[in-house]
């Protein structure tokens, strides 16, 4: 618990160190800014449709960078060689950065009027798990950040496009239980059915089986050559 | 010239391996078809189901300025990240004592891109277009976009020391881009609040139909890009 903690820790203070707090403290004011231009009417979905896009999805966008960052300050393969747990290490990303995602969230669903902030949160925590999972997953596939942007693509268009039609009442009744659309119901602080939640959840479970599976995988073979 | 060809070729090399020069030739024909047949399409359902005699329509040509402005930021992007890669494998400051130099360099990883962005822009926007755009207005949007695209691509450059940062910057510099949507959202005075972004000016020749904002518009950009060519001038000294 105490190695996790550290590494949550150090996980943060890597993320301020290269001005993620910074500038996701810009990116509130912006979108605070914003959304107080727009009708009252619109803010609730443009809330919605900011914080499942940026907040919420960061991990998708910033993973790759991170991996291949630590990748060439060689800090993997010093991971490698200690009693560190994959799961630690993509447990402590996915919490470091959902962080920094539910104070975002919290602040957009407050300006925009929303009454059921909690549920938003719940929304954002879930909806980050399953980007920032992606993004380690892809992240232990690439070489270059144009790799990784073009390997996500699929990701945000699975993630995003549904969603977004979810969040207008254009999607099929069924497409309610689709992950991403759960997620959305809830970051637009509307209910969610259980059969949602379940898929939600079962979706996280089995992305971070596979993530910490390749994360692993990925330690054990720096350099072309196995540890 | 040589050189830089000669380094516009490599960095095409470089790019292709990725699959991202694909991606590039790709998706501008891609997002083209489906603003030209998604966003009717959505506007027909739209319509039927909220029974209004419009829903997107007042916002077509939002869409032409955003197109314009995508494909450039594509490409720009893509040059942007390759740069970024050869910086942390400290390969740009070897370029830099080459033949090529700094200016060279830059010009192949910023200026050819991004004339090749305008090309690809004033051909694909005509055929995609949602509204009426004159001749004059479908280069202007061509051009504007693709000095949004060096601005992008200086911005990420200038403001980063390595990729995970560059990537921080860019999230930040994409919103350069949207200050064409004040235009047709914000009301009254407030809009003037983003008239610092070239952006903003290509939104007010569409809506408000006065060519002098043309001018304004790549004035405002050009003074942005003698700004950033320094600030990336002097981060390399």
């Amino acid at each position: 618990m105490r190695r996790w903690l550290n590494l949550f820790i150090w996980n943060m203070r890597f993320q301020a160190r290269y001005g993620f707090y910074l500038l996701y403290a810009f990116l509130t004011i912006f979108y605070t800014v914003v959304l107080f231009a727009l009708p009252i009417t619109w803010r609730g979905k443009t809330a919605a449709m900011l914080i499942f896009s940026d907040p919420a999805a960061m991990g998708l966008f910033f993973m790759g960078a991170i991996v291949l960052l630590e990748k060439s300050q060689r800090v993997t393969a010093f991971f490698a060689i200690t009693p560190l747990k994959a799961f630690e290490y993509v447990l402590s990303k996915v919490l470091s950065l959902n962080a920094i995602a539910l104070v975002v969230a919290g602040v957009l669903a407050y300006v925009s009027g929303s009454r059921q902030v909690f549920l938003v949160l719940v929304g954002t925590f879930l909806s980050g798990a399953i980007f920032t999972l992606f993004g380690v997953l892809v992240a232990t596939k690439i070489t270059s950040l144009n790799q990784f942007i073009l390997f996500t693509v699929p990701v945000e268009a699975a993630g995003f496009l549904p969603a977004i039609l979810h969040l207008f009442g254009i999607t099929p009744d069924y497409l309610k239980y689709y992950p991403a659309n759960a997620c959305m119901d809830l970051v637009s602080g509307r209910g969610v059915t259980f059969i949602g939640l379940l898929f939600t959840v079962a979706l996280i479970i089995f992305l971070f089986y596979f993530a910490c599976h390749e994360m692993l995988r990925m330690w054990q073979e720096q350099g072309g050559a196995k540890i | 010239m040589r050189t830089i060809r000669i380094s516009f070729i490599h960095m095409l090399g470089f790019v292709r391996r990725d699959m991202m020069l694909l991606a590039a030739g790709v998706s501008p024909i891609f997002i083209g078809l489906v603003i030209r047949l998604g966003i009717p399409f959505s506007e027909k359902m739209l319509t039927e189901m909220t029974g209004l005699p419009y829903v997107l329509v007042p916002y077509f040509s939002l869409f032409d300025i955003l197109y314009a402005a995508i494909i450039p930021v594509i490409f720009c992007f893509i040059t942007a990240m390759v740069m970024l890669e050869e910086r942390d494998d400290h390969i740009d400051r070897y370029l830099f004592v080459t033949q090529l130099g700094r200016f060279g360099y830059y010009v192949s990883r910023v200026v050819l891109p991004a004339a090749f962005s305008f090309v690809v822009t004033a051909i694909l926007l005509p055929a995609c277009k949602l509204s009426d755009l004159s001749v004059l207005e479908l280069l202007f949007l061509s051009l504007a976009g693709t000095l949004q695209g060096i601005i992008i691509a200086l911005l990420v450059v200038g403001f980063s020391a390595n990729k995970l940062e560059g990537m921080a910057v860019t999230k930040v510099s994409s919103l350069v881009m949207l200050g064409s949507l004040a235009p047709y959202f914000i009301p009254g005075p407030y809009r003037y609040l983003l008239s610092f972004m070239p952006s903003f000016w290509t939104g007010m020749v569409i809506t408000e139909k006065q060519p002098i904002f043309m001018l304004v518009s790549v004035l405002v950009a050009a003074l942005w890009i003698v700004v950033l060519w320094k600030k990336v001038g002097r981060k390399n000294n």
